[in-house]
């Protein structure tokens, strides 16, 4: 770039040389013709003429020799007269001056550039300066009191020329002369110079600030130079530098750095685009997918449903409005309406006329757009069946008694008691007719009744193998029977155990239990014995070795509710002397000597051994009804008037481990199997619910309780549905007994 | 549908006809069917005489109309319909009423007489026709199951037992009609609630309350034998009460731990017992051990023995009637009963009989019920016999008995 350039001015240079060794020349020549000087001044009109650009040139050079010494007699006359005008008038002429340098430069450029253009020999005349006044740059007044006004080359005196003018003359001048305003002093030739209309209109020019040439073109198009276009050719023809044939050093560092890093497999050559996969996609795959994978949380913007046939301009015409549509349309809420327009008909496309709604269409649409959620909510689909705990499957927990097998008739009042012998054979059962049957429990035969003249509270089989004995709560009084349903032995044995002698108690108040033998017709019914208490008995149970048999009072405000008999002695005890409540029921603990009193609210465990209480449940109901013991003696159930039925563990609280809410009306009876992990409820709804309950024994593993049926079968009579509920001793069986007089067997 | 496809096939190789799908109306019922079938066998031999046949969809015996059967069990009838025919049994025909004072526990009959154990603690003998015959009354307490033994000419062993823990061994002869009870077999402590003779009439086997089986010798001697009385025997007077000579157990099988329901012989060798404990247990006589156990989920009120098909069947309280081979162990076939309760039923040929607690069921060896027999009074039955005459007594008091055209196949072994 600089290199052409530098071409450039070389060859711009190049002309002028020549053009001072002309002049050179010329000076030889015109040395002598000092006086024609003026009459250059005016050749210049017939020069230009043939050449009007070159004459130019001339013609200021000359005429700046001229006007130097005009120039310096002008300087002195007025500076003599008016030193305020003098200063102004030289001003006045230094930029006149100046300019005219300028403009000489300039026409120098420019007529180089036309010398270019032409032979370059043709005027070999000077276009130089014409310096016949060799004094050089000095300031000329210097020689104001000589009469020469410097040297030429020779070194001859050049004179002033003899100026006659005064101020007079200056003054006729400037009246007469037309051409005294474009005259100028050249204080180096000291002679006056005419300027030529064209250089009058060049100062005009430069003064207005204009380029001096009038032909210049200051806004000539830009010629690229260099453009982004691959040439062919080099914009210089400078040879390629030797530099850039060797290899770079640090270059070569790179470079080898470079290698090393692939070979170690830092970098890694980038990859080939696979063209076939990346220049096709489909198009019309959701743009979910693509984006979504990105963005997780990404919603798209809804979108606008597509046009239908309603649409068009020429709809199918079952699109089009009937007439009660119409009106229908018409009377409409514009939110309810199910097409915000009406389908219209034309003939033509070019008939359709503008969209009027289009305006209300795309605010709909950016309302669409701005009050659609841009937040996904994590709702939590719950499944509603999750949330239910996994329980096993009623099937997996068998066996338990399913179906209604036996119904067990005979009794005209309401069954309020049963009971199942040890052995599983046999089943008594008491009731409101003051009789108490003995049913054979796999055909539902009633094998003997026996009446005992009074409505039946509570039975109670001995849970002894070895003895055969029923105890019976009719009124105030405990009967034992001897049922003799049992071998020979058994028989006998229990005989044996009603026949020991009383024992004389130590008191005789009025308050105890007084034992009393059975005779005459309730002998050969198989009463064997009789309790007579102070108060009606609502009931019995046996402890789990057969000689102990404990009543109980319900009395709100004595404390001798509950009796505790001892069989094989006759003897009778009560074994608290403060009353805790309304006793509910009682039940001895299967295998330790404990004693379980049900109140209304809470369940007191007493130690007999040690005579106190040891424990006392909350069952968290209003109205206790009965108690279960598990045959292991660690857990117990508890039913509650309530509906409610509450499941203890003994180690773990005193507070219900589970509460099961299943029965409609009061739970009225509990049941434990002595085997399986079953216990039943009954209830006043007429329904018997069996429920499984296993306990592991791991500590960790929760027990696990779950009804797994509801067996149905009594008729509700009275509001009373199952009175008392009992399990078979050996077989998932479960018996139950109602107030419409039937026992049922559930197998 | 008016018409559709149907395939007709029988296990009787008499009555094979072409394996070929026929169209027929399917309004057609039992009579147009068995038409069909004579047709074609009229056909194919022209000696054929006239069959009824019955016929079974998919196990189903075909009691209404063809349509409104495939409808009522949702059989497809895009595919050629499979239709089984048997050779007809006809419905059993009630035949007498004979009416007790108790319920009745037991009924064994034999060609000429009908022996019924009664809950009023007696057994009694009837005539076929209902006549009353005998009435035996030796037992203190209920009598639970009756057998006949033998019979020599006029002289019979019968067999009760009962409540009061004993079996009596009665010999009755049938011409002067007098009843004597030869033994009383004394051993169980519980209520002896079966009992089973062997097929020679020498032995026979109890089971009863107390766990144990017991085999006794069923032949009537003049001496009684000893039995060890436990030390303090507590009452001489009831030994005078009884009747007949003492016996004692041959053999007594232990090992159920329930009470046992059900004994029965299934041949000279091996006596079979169902129990209360889900157990059903094949017992070796000669030896007194245990062959086989067969063990369900629930307790076993009843077994039965087919001897064409050796076949055991056992009713249960789950309304499940099972049929066990006995000699592959655990293979069981399991045929849903309608309704049901404590059941006992009979094997006899092909058939069997189910008791439940409206009515007897009679089903062949497949399980398909061909009849049924309603009680209308009590419904609670009791037992079940078949010999000749289908007999059912329960606790309506009442012995009902049925006459059955046995069919001509033994087709079911």
């Amino acid at each position: 770039m600089e290199g052409n350039r530098e071409n450039v001015q070389i060859i711009e240079k190049r002309p002028g040389m020549k053009k001072k060794e002309k002049t050179d020349k010329k000076r030889s020549l015109e040395d002598e013709q000092e006086d024609q000087l003026i009459d250059f001044n005016k050749k210049p009109v017939n020069k230009d003429e043939d050449d009007e650009d070159l004459s130019d040139s001339e013609d200021s050079i000359y005429s700046g020799l001229e006007d130097s010494g005009s120039d310096s007699e002008e300087d002195e006359e007025e500076g003599s007269d008016d030193d305020g005008g003098d200063v102004d008038d030289n001003a006045e002429d230094q930029s006149l001056e100046a300019e005219v340098k300028k403009i000489e430069e300039e026409e120098e450029e420019s007529e180089e550039k036309e010398v270019k253009r032409e032979d370059e020999y043709q005027h070999d005349s000077s276009d130089e300066e014409d310096i016949r006044n060799t004094v050089g740059n000095i300031p000329m007044e210097w020689y104001k009191d000589f009469p020469h006004i410097g040297y030429d080359l020779d070194g001859k005196k050049i004179y002033k020329p003899i100026r006659n003018k005064d101020e007079l003359d200056e003054f006729l001048d400037k009246m007469e002369n037309p051409d005294y305003w474009r005259t100028v002093h050249d204080k180096m030739t000291a002679s006056d110079i005419v300027l030529s209309d064209e250089q009058v209109d060049l100062v005009n020019r430069l003064q207005r600030g204009q380029f001096g040439d009038v032909n210049f073109n200051e806004y000539e198009p830009t010629v690229e130079f260099f453009s982004k276009d691959v040439m062919i050719h080099p914009v210089t023809n400078r040879p390629a530098h030797k530099r850039s044939f060797i290899p770079s050093l640090t270059e070569k560092e790179k470079v080898s750095k470079l290698v090393h890093a692939i070979k170690m497999g830092w970098i890694k050559p980038r990859r080939v685009e696979d063209d076939s996969k990346g220049r096709y996609y489909d198009l019309w795959a959701s743009e979910d997918s693509s984006i979504s994978a990105k963005h997780k949380m990404h919603l798209p913007a809804p979108k606008i449903p597509l046009p239908g046939h309603e649409e068009s301009y020429n709809p199918p015409p079952e699109y089009l409005f009937t007439e009660e549509e119409q009106s229908l349309w018409d009377q409409q809420d514009p939110i309810d309406r199910k097409l915000t327009f009406i389908p219209k008909k034309f003939d033509s496309l070019r008939q359709v006329p503008a969209f009027s709604r289009f305006i209300h269409e795309r605010f709909e649409r950016c309302l669409d757009l701005y009050l659609c959620p841009r937040q996904r909510k994590m709702r939590v689909n719950v499944n509603a069946e999750d949330l239910i705990p996994k329980l096993p499957k009623p099937k997996d927990l068998q066996p338990f008694p399913t179906t209604q097998s036996l119904v067990y008739r005979g009794h005209s009042g309401l069954v309020r008691s049963i009971s199942v012998s040890p052995s599983g054979q046999w089943l008594a059962s008491g009731s409101d007719d003051g009789s108490v049957r003995l049913w054979e429990v796999c055909t539902s035969r009633c094998m003997k009744t026996i009446q005992v003249g009074g409505s039946v509270k509570s039975i109670a089989w001995n849970p002894n193998s070895s003895v055969c004995l029923l105890a019976v709560a009719v009124n105030s009084e405990v009967l034992i029977l001897s049922p003799a349903l049992a071998d020979r032995q058994v028989v006998s044995s229990s005989e044996r155990l009603l026949a020991a002698p009383q024992e004389e108690g130590p008191s005789e108040e009025s308050d105890t239990a007084v034992w009393s033998e059975a005779e005459g017709e309730e002998l050969n019914q198989g009463i064997r014995l009789k309790i007579q208490h102070p108060k009606p008995v609502h009931q019995v149970t046996w402890h789990a070795k057969g000689n102990y048999l404990a009543s109980v009072m319900p009395d709100h405000s004595s404390h001798l509710q509950v009796f505790v008999h001892q069989v094989s002695r006759r003897r009778s005890q009560n074994p608290f002397r403060k009353s805790k409540g309304l006793v509910q029921c009682v039940s001895f603990h299967p295998i330790r000597p404990y004693f379980f009193v049900a109140t209304q609210r809470s369940v007191r465990i007493y130690n007999l051994v040690k005579q106190e209480m040891t424990k006392k449940l909350q069952a968290n109901s209003k109205w206790i009804s009965s108690i279960a013991i598990h045959s292991g003696g660690d857990h117990v159930i508890c039913g509650s008037y309530d509906c409610r039925l509450s499941w203890f563990d003994l180690d773990l609280s005193t507070k219900p481990y589970k509460m099961l809410r299943h029965h409609k009306k009061a739970v009225r009876s509990v049941a434990y199997h002595k085997g399986y992990p079953l216990f039943a409820s009954a209830s006043d709804d007429g329904s018997v619910i069996v429920c499984h309950g296993t306990v592991y024994n791991d500590l960790l593993q929760n027990p696990l309780i779950v009804p797994v049926k509801v067996l149905r079968g009594h008729a509700i009579t009275h509001n009373l549905g199952v009175l008392d509920v009992t399990f078979h001793p050996t077989q998932p069986w479960v018996f139950s007994s109602g107030a419409d007089a039937t026992i049922r067997l559930f197998t | 549908m008016s018409q559709l496809q149907a395939r007709f096939f029988t296990e009787d190789k008499r009555y094979e006809v072409d394996d070929v799908p026929f169209s027929i109306p399917a309004a057609s019922e039992v009579q147009d069917l068995s038409n069909i079938i004579n047709k074609l066998l009229e056909a194919k031999h022209a000696s054929h005489t006239k069959v009824e046949f019955d016929f079974l969809v998919k196990g189903q015996f075909l009691r209404t109309s063809l349509s409104c059967h495939i409808e009522a069990e949702g059989i497809s009838v895009e595919d050629v319909v499979e239709i089984e025919y048997v050779e007809r049994i006809t419905a059993p025909e009630p035949q007498e009423c004979i009416t007790h004072d108790d319920w009745i526990s037991s009924v064994h009959a034999d060609a000429e007489w009908i022996l019924t154990g009664c809950y009023d603690k007696t057994a009694k003998i009837w005539s076929v026709e209902g006549k009353p015959v005998m009435t035996m009354a030796g037992h203190s307490d209920v009598v639970k199951d009756v057998a006949w033994v033998k019979r020599d000419g006029l002289t019979s062993l019968l067999l009760t037992a009962s409540l009061d823990q004993t079996v009596l061994l009665w010999e009755w002869n049938s011409e002067r009609n007098k009843v004597k009870a030869r033994h009383c077999c004394r051993g169980h402590t519980g209520s002896v609630d079966t009992i089973s003779t062997d097929p020679t009439g020498s032995k026979f086997c109890s089971g009863s309350w107390d766990k144990m089986l017991k085999i006794w010798s069923a032949v009537p001697t003049d001496e009684a034998d000893e039995v060890e009385e436990p030390a303090d025997r507590p009452r001489k007077k009831q030994k005078t009460q009884q009747l007949g000579l003492t016996r004692t157990p041959l053999m007594t099988l232990s090992g159920h731990n329930e009470a046992v329901s059900s004994v029965l012989w299934c041949n000279s060798e091996e006596v079979c017992s169902a129990s209360w404990d889900h157990t059903i247990r094949v017992w070796d006589v000669e030896t007194g051990a245990m062959k086989t156990t067969l063990t369900g989920s629930k307790v076993f009120n009843c077994v039965s023995y087919s001897p064409l098909c050796r076949w055991l069947a056992s009713g249960s309280t789950d309304r499940h009637i099972r049929l066990w081979d006995p000699r592959t162990k655990g293979t069981t076939a399991l045929k849903v009963h309608p309704t049901f309760c404590l059941d006992r039923f009979s094997s006899y040929n092909n058939f069997f009989l189910s008791l439940y607690l409206p009515c007897v069921l009679v089903r062949r060896s497949s399980g398909a019920a061909v009849s049924d027999l309603a009680h209308w009074l009590e419904p609670n039955l009791l037992c079940v016999c078949v010999f000749q005459l289908i007999l059912s007594g329960g606790a309506d008091n009442r012995l009902y008995t049925y006459r059955y055209s046995s069919c001509q196949t033994d087709a079911g072994a």
